[in-house]
């Protein structure tokens, strides 16, 4: 009954899970989640949840995975190169990246590279549409990207070693190991994903006639993470949570003379948490400690670099308290110290605390409220007072009517603040509201979740030239960003046969207030596709990506796009039943040799190829 | 053998005689003889450069693209110099010049090799002496302000031939009466001077920091410096014996800009108003000739065929104007042209 349950819940709202196969729904029992919130705090919205099995099928970098299984647009500077993303309209650092229910976007620009995120390294990666600043602070403005490391406290001992190699020289090496009985938990895993990245441009040849190829775009991302949690007794538990990665890239070059640059950056995130359940009351305290750096090195021949590095610590109270059977609440005290200093912006020590209270009832099974608040308070900026309210009702068995209403946030960052020269200390925090409908329709196997979203930003941040030259952030523009996103899932059982498609579609409109422009690099549409079979031991997916035209300019110059793309993947593997799974497989991504870009002058690869074997033991 | 001979003379004689034709009727050598170029620096993308004819009839916004198809100019586009029917397009953060013929805009070659943020160039006697910055030294603290060169190119093979290791940062550069000067404005207090028969550095010339624009009219160096902190001024060279004078002026012209020199006139420029004196004038003129209100940020100037020339930066992400006037301060032309536009050349 219990997992019947859930198992509905999951299909209402995390459709991606109707992939997983029988080991993950079995999971779902016992498994510890990361961040409680998440879920907790979600009715209203949608959120999309892409369990391992997903993440195994895709590449191994985080770009790949919610490119072609989200309505994320995403912008990437060459294949593995920096990728930045737009989410309902947003920029960059409007979409924030939520490790563990902590928040890590870059405190030095704001933003996350999602090249330089193994997939692979977490147990599930959701994605979760709309604005969520009350519950995850700044930059949770076009929405969130969740990063979970979910522990299972029962007998288990399970070994999961996927390793890859494709064209181009590209290496992955992923393992991951959980050992935990009903008072422990760890897990422990490595990943390594490398490529020479050499591939050639569809197409392009130089003055010449040689080919052209992406020259100085070889990159390494390494990621080791242990998490261990112990379990008191019923009501007492303790987790740690610890990653540590390093990124080693160079930078390809738009043509052949260019200075060729590398750039190396890294992170070590440590987290304790401690869990207390009373009863009517509960209990969380979060201490992390975050650091993060990048050493430029604008010569790659030469050893001078400039650099910036962060060190954040962060604490965390969370009381909840039954106040009746139907209304919980949460009251969440938060402090963040963040020490950042670089050659580009000096030294910096900024504070800032926060108070929250959620409120979530239940007025029926099928009628839910939450309802948040939080102020932040700080000497840098001048903080307005966030909130999130939000109701979801479901009318029948088919029909599930959402709504929510926030205001949101994206404070300055240390280089929009600091920057030597033309940092501004006088910015404000780009201040957003938020309003959407969400429509879940369940049919059997089908579901169909329609969403509207409208926001509005005031004072978005943007760089732009001095009288002497000098760039300098002001709060300039407004924007108006609105759409729909259409997420379809759908399975299918015929005796042995095992159906699967998952589509989402994305039409974004986000315009300059005043110019009435489109933002540039923001599509107004975006499709990706999947569907799978499988049978006994065989199983086999096709994955279509279609993203629409985007400018590249303020002004929408209609000369100055990049052009639409639908590229497509398609990939097989056999299971030889050997240990508790031994798969082998092979991909072939841009399966129609597409001449395709995302970012002007930076061709990505026509057909390549991909093998892999992933054991289970 | 005898034929081929014959063949060869044959052919150079047609080239002569088209060639004198030509210059006879005064016939177009291509689509973009008898105009102007507007460099357009780029930003996040390739430079680019506009053409326009004298009388502003013809108009092509991005002619090296409508001549070469993909092919990369590169970025940040600093600087073009000529030399025969030849226009070297320099791409400062590509390393690379483009070599194009100047009349039809097709690529001929590109030096690819020995340049290091290329900056300007000039040519004299089948070889261009090209300034380059190098590493910058908030990257290369140790070296990055001594590490400047120039780049001696042979034009016959495009090829880097030998580099004038400077020992100080170079910019923009100039040829007189066989001598090669240059400025910088950033960390440099001195005009270097260059010998380029024997590729070595003469005694320079102490001018003052923050110069950068010069021109060169009877034997005389015309230095236009603006210090962030002091008067703008106009140094004075005397080429024959390197002693200087100068022009100072009223702090009412503080942070002058360019200066261009035509006919018998300094033009120079401060914010978006151009002036003018004679070249014989001691002291600076406060009345602007032309005020170009469209311009927040000039960015490029050039006087030139009884006009003025002048560029907007624009904002760096769409394109810019430039706006040519008469002496008269009358607008005479607005043109739509690439990104962040830095420099007139006149193709004629």
């Amino acid at each position: 009954m219990t997992l019947k349950k859930r198992f509905a819940f999951c299909f209402l709202f995390l459709c991606q899970i109707l992939l997983a196969q029988q080991d993950s729904i079995l999971n779902l029992k016992e498994v510890i989640v990361a961040d409680k919130n998440l879920k907790k705090y979600s009715n209203s919205q949608s959120v999309l949840k892409l369990s391992d099995s997903v993440i195994n099928k895709n590449a191994a970098l985080l770009t790949n995975l919610l490119n072609f299984n989200s309505s994320i647009y995403f912008k990437e500077y060459g294949r593995g190169m920096l990728s930045t993303v737009s989410f309902r309209g947003t920029t960059s650092s409007q979409t924030a990246v939520i490790w563990n229910g902590i928040n890590i976007n870059s405190q030095m620009n704001g933003s996350t590279d999602f090249n330089t995120i193994s997939g692979s390294d977490y147990n599930s990666v959701s994605v979760k549409a709309g604005g969520g600043s009350v519950i995850y602070g700044s930059g949770a403005v076009g929405g969130t990207v969740h990063l979970n490391n979910d522990m299972s406290f029962y007998n288990r001992f399970e070994n999961n070693l996927k390793l890859d190699y494709g064209s181009f020289n590209t290496i992955g090496i992923n393992y991951k190991t959980n050992i935990s009985n009903e008072k422990w938990s760890t897990q422990i895993g490595f990943s390594k994903n490398s490529s020479t990245n050499d591939y050639k441009y569809l197409n392009r040849y130089t003055w010449r006639g040689e080919q052209r190829w992406n020259q100085n775009g070889q990159y390494d991302v390494i990621t080791m993470s242990a998490n261990l949690g112990y379990k008191f007794d019923t009501k007492n538990s303790l987790k740690l949570y610890s990653q540590t990665s390093n990124t080693d890239r160079n930078t390809s070059l738009v043509s052949e003379n260019e200075t060729k640059s590398k750039y190396i950056n890294g992170f070590n995130r440590n987290l304790l948490e401690y869990n207390g359940d009373f009863g009517k009351l509960t209990t969380n305290f979060k201490t992390a400690y975050i650091f993060e750096n990048y050493q430029y090195f604008a010569d790659n021949t030469r050893k001078d670099f400039t650099y910036g590095k962060t060190e954040s610590l962060i604490t965390k109270v969370d009381l909840g308290y039954r106040l009746f059977k139907s209304v919980e609440i949460n009251g969440i005290l938060d402090y963040n110290r963040t020490k950042g200093y670089g050659s580009g912006f000096g030294s910096h020590v900024r504070e800032i605390s926060s108070a929250s209270l959620l409120i979530k009832q239940d007025v029926s099974k099928d009628w839910k409220n939450e309802f948040g608040i939080r102020k932040e308070f700080t000497d840098n900026y001048k903080s307005p007072i966030l909130f999130s309210l939000g109701s979801s009702y479901q009318f029948s068995k088919l029909y599930n009517l959402k709504f929510n209403f926030s205001r949101n946030f994206r404070i300055p960052t240390y280089n929009d603040l600091y920057w030597e020269e033309g940092g501004n200390p006088d910015l404000k925090p780009e201040n957003s509201y938020q309003t959407e409908i969400g429509n879940v329709f369940t049919f059997k196997n089908l579901s169909l979740t329609q969403t509207f979203y409208y926001i509005k930003i005031n004072d978005l941040l943007q760089w732009v030239p001095g009288q002497n030259g000098i760039w300098s952030p002001q709060n300039t523009n407004k924007v108006r960003s609105y759409g729909t996103e259409t997420i379809l899932g759908w399975k299918k059982q015929f005796d042995k046969n095992y159906f699967a498609a998952n589509a989402t579609y994305a039409y974004t409109i986000s315009e300059n207030i005043d110019t009435k422009k489109q933002l540039f690099f923001v599509p107004f549409h975006k499709i990706t596709g999947a569907i799978s079979y499988s049978r006994n031991n065989i199983s086999a997916n096709y994955q279509i990506l279609y993203n629409g035209f985007v400018y590249t300019r303020a002004d929408n110059d209609p000369n100055e796009i990049i052009d639409a793309y639908l590229i497509s993947n398609i990939g097989i593997d056999y299971d030889f039943k050997f240990l508790d799974s031994f798969k082998l497989g092979i991909q072939v991504l841009n399966l129609f040799n597409q001449e395709y870009e995302s970012l002007e002058d930076r061709p990505m690869p026509g057909r390549n190829f991909n093998m892999y074997l992933t054991l289970k033991f | 053998m005898k034929f081929s001979k014959l063949f060869l003379i044959a052919l150079s004689v047609s080239l002569f005689v088209s060639c004198s034709n030509d210059d006879e009727s005064n016939e177009p050598k291509g689509i973009y003889d008898n105009g102007f170029f507007i460099l357009n620096e780029g930003s996040s993308g390739q430079g680019t450069v506009s053409f326009s004819s004298d009388d502003f009839n013809a108009f092509t916004k991005d002619a090296y693209t409508t001549a070469n198809g993909t092919d990369l100019l590169g970025k940040y586009a600093q600087n073009i110099f000529f030399d025969g029917d030849r226009a070297y397009i320099i791409a400062g953060g590509s390393n690379v010049i483009n070599v194009v013929n100047r009349y039809t805009f097709k690529l001929i070659a590109k030096i690819e090799t020995g340049l290091a943020t290329p900056r300007y160039g000039v040519v004299k006697d089948g070889k261009a002496y090209v300034t380059n910055a190098n590493t910058y030294s908030y990257i290369n603290p140790t070296t990055g302000n001594t590490d400047d060169y120039v780049a001696v190119i042979n034009l016959a093979t495009n090829t880097v031939d030998t580099k004038i290791a400077l020992n100080a940062t170079a910019n923009r550069i100039l040829l007189e009466n066989g001598k090669l000067y240059i400025t910088e404005p950033y960390n440099n207090d001195k005009l270097l001077v260059i010998n380029p028969s024997t590729n070595t550095l003469e005694t320079p010339v102490t001018i003052g920091t923050s110069a950068d624009c010069m021109d060169v009219k009877d034997g005389v160096l015309y230095i236009l410096r603006s210090p962030s902190s002091d008067r703008s001024e106009i140094v004075k060279v005397k080429l024959s014996d390197k002693t200087t004078s100068k022009i100072t002026f009223p702090e009412a012209l503080d942070g002058a800009g360019y200066l261009d020199i035509y006919n018998d006139k300094v033009y120079y420029t401060v914010s978006n108003s151009v002036y003018a004196i004679n070249s014989s004038a001691t002291t600076a003129s406060t009345t602007a000739i032309v005020t170009a209100a469209s311009v927040a940020n000039l960015y490029g100037f050039a006087v030139n065929n009884n006009r003025i020339y002048m560029a907007d930066s624009g904002n760096y992400t769409s394109d810019s104007k430039a706006y040519i006037y008469n002496f008269n301060g009358v607008l005479e032309k607005e043109l739509m042209v690439g990104i962040a536009p830095n420099g007139f050349y006149f193709n004629n």
